[in-house]
């Protein structure tokens, strides 16, 4: 589903990302943890070429990321991406925000585009929300309707830029029931996060990445319960 | 001197003929204005580097030199450069489209970077074209903070159709400057030339106060 090739990625003279090499396969549910600048938001944000990689090759569905002629439009239809500030589109309502991709991506008529974002919000425990615009819902509502917004263009794999770290403790875990929801429906999901917890219970695979390298790949029980490095036994101290 | 409120009735249709006028010329202009100013402030945003340059050639160029130059420029100077005939109410409309977007270009340019990139982003990763997201997302987040400039353009601009007494065009200002040479009742012909004036653009800002209270900045 995902693979990349020996890619690098540089913001000016700064290297960020060194020589990546990852394949993931439908249904799996990858964490991504590392600290504050390690690279690991660019690596997400290379798979939907919000960012453009430097080297390397990078295939996402079959399309070959940075062929000039795959049009990076068809790869974000594919690929969901769930943001830390959620930034959900502020003159819409909850329902409107997640009606939006079915229409103006997917070209679904206002009706059936409204339909299914009914039942997505239903999924998601908003349904009473719908009318509601997103300064009048909390944080935690707000990111399960950004999940919705993304799921509503019927992507094939899922990306998740820390999406709980801009919510507090108590809100937290309404996002994460989501996500945890959706990974047992088998969606692929990639997800930058602090949470570890969530790692251990739900991902299949647990990727450390440090100083824009994947420093570890590997069961997220064995990884977390018995570091292998001290680089990430200390990292796994900061943030539990 | 008494104030001969007779001279202001009697001149009165006069000087609405010429109200008449500048609301003319300062519906097109600055329809055309925002035309102008929206194409060259979302090339400056987010042309490419062609597109850019041009836009800001343009911008200026046109806020860097005095609208009554330019009025005169394109009345008087542009018919000897290039064959074109072109009346004074004509130049009137294309001085207030030009010298306006210019303007509302920097207007719509600052209000389209002050979007949250987030936004952007988010039309983008929902599978957006760049252009789609810009309409659909950037574009109706921008306008609303567009609204307070845009509205105090407009009402400079409507002021400044006054300069175009220079060519001659016989709007309101002009209009009354001929009442007088007829009358010399200075005094109340001003009066009344101000109290028009002043009626148009307080239309204006009221509209715009209920324009902006239904469309909350977000």
């Amino acid at each position: 589903m995902i693979e990349f090739k020996g890619v690098s990625k540089h913001f000016g003279s700064t290297q960020v990302l060194h020589d990546i090499n990852l394949k993931i396969g439908s249904g799996e549910v990858v964490v991504i943890i590392g600290p504050s600048g390690s690279g690991k938001s660019t690596l997400l944000r290379c798979i939907n070429k919000l960012e453009v990689i430097s080297g390397g090759q990078l295939y996402v569905d079959g399309f070959e990321v940075n062929d000039p002629k795959v049009e990076e439009r068809l790869i974000r239809q594919e690929a969901g991406m769930v943001f830390q500030q959620f930034h959900l589109f502020p003159q819409m309502t909850a329902l409107e925000n997640v009606a939006f991709g079915p229409i103006r991506v997917r070209g679904a008529k206002k009706a059936d585009a409204e339909q299914l974002a009914r039942e997505l919000l239903a999924k998601v425990g908003l349904a009473e929300r719908a009318g509601h615009y997103p300064s009048e819902l909390s944080g935690g509502q707000q990111q399960r309707v950004a999940i919705a917004r993304a799921l509503a263009v019927k992507p094939k794999l899922m990306l998740f830029d820390e999406p709980t770290s801009a919510l507090d403790p108590e809100l937290r875990h309404e996002v994460l029931g989501v996500m945890k929801d959706l990974a047992e429906e088998g969606m692929t999901m990639v997800i930058v996060t602090h949470e570890v917890d969530f790692a251990r219970k739900v991902a299949s695979r647990l990727i450390f990445i440090d100083k824009g390298r994947i420093a570890e790949d590997g069961d997220p029980a064995v990884l977390i319960s018995k570091p292998p490095s001290p680089r990430l036994r200390e990292f796994l101290q900061h943030v539990s | 001197m008494t104030f001969q409120w007779d001279a202001i009735w009697s001149a009165l249709p006069v000087l609405l003929e010429g109200a008449k006028l500048t609301l003319w010329i300062s519906i097109l202009g600055l329809l055309g204005g925002v035309v102008i100013g929206l194409v060259a402030g979302f090339a400056r945003a987010y042309g490419g580097f062609l597109s850019n340059r041009l836009a800001l050639v343009f911008i200026e160029l046109i806020r860097g030199t005095p609208i009554m130059v330019q009025v005169m420029f394109i009345y008087f100077a542009l018919p000897l450069m290039v064959p074109v005939r072109i009346d004074p109410f004509g130049a009137a409309v294309v001085t207030i489209m030009i010298n306006s977007g210019a303007y509302i270009a920097e207007i719509t340019r600052g209000a389209v970077l002050s979007i949250n990139r987030g936004f952007r982003e988010a039309g983008l990763a929902l599978g957006l074209s760049g252009r789609d997201t810009l309409r659909y997302v950037v574009a109706p987040l921008a306008f609303r903070r567009m609204i307070p400039a845009l509205g105090n353009q407009w009402i400079v601009s409507i002021k400044d159709t006054s300069l175009f007494i220079v060519i001659g065009v016989a709007e309101l200002t002009r209009q009354g400057q001929e009442v007088i040479a007829g009358n010399f009742r200075a005094m109340e012909i001003w009066t009344a030339v101000a109290v028009i004036y002043l009626i148009i653009t307080l239309a204006l800002s009221y509209s715009l106060r209920r324009i902006e209270g239904r469309l909350k900045i977000l």
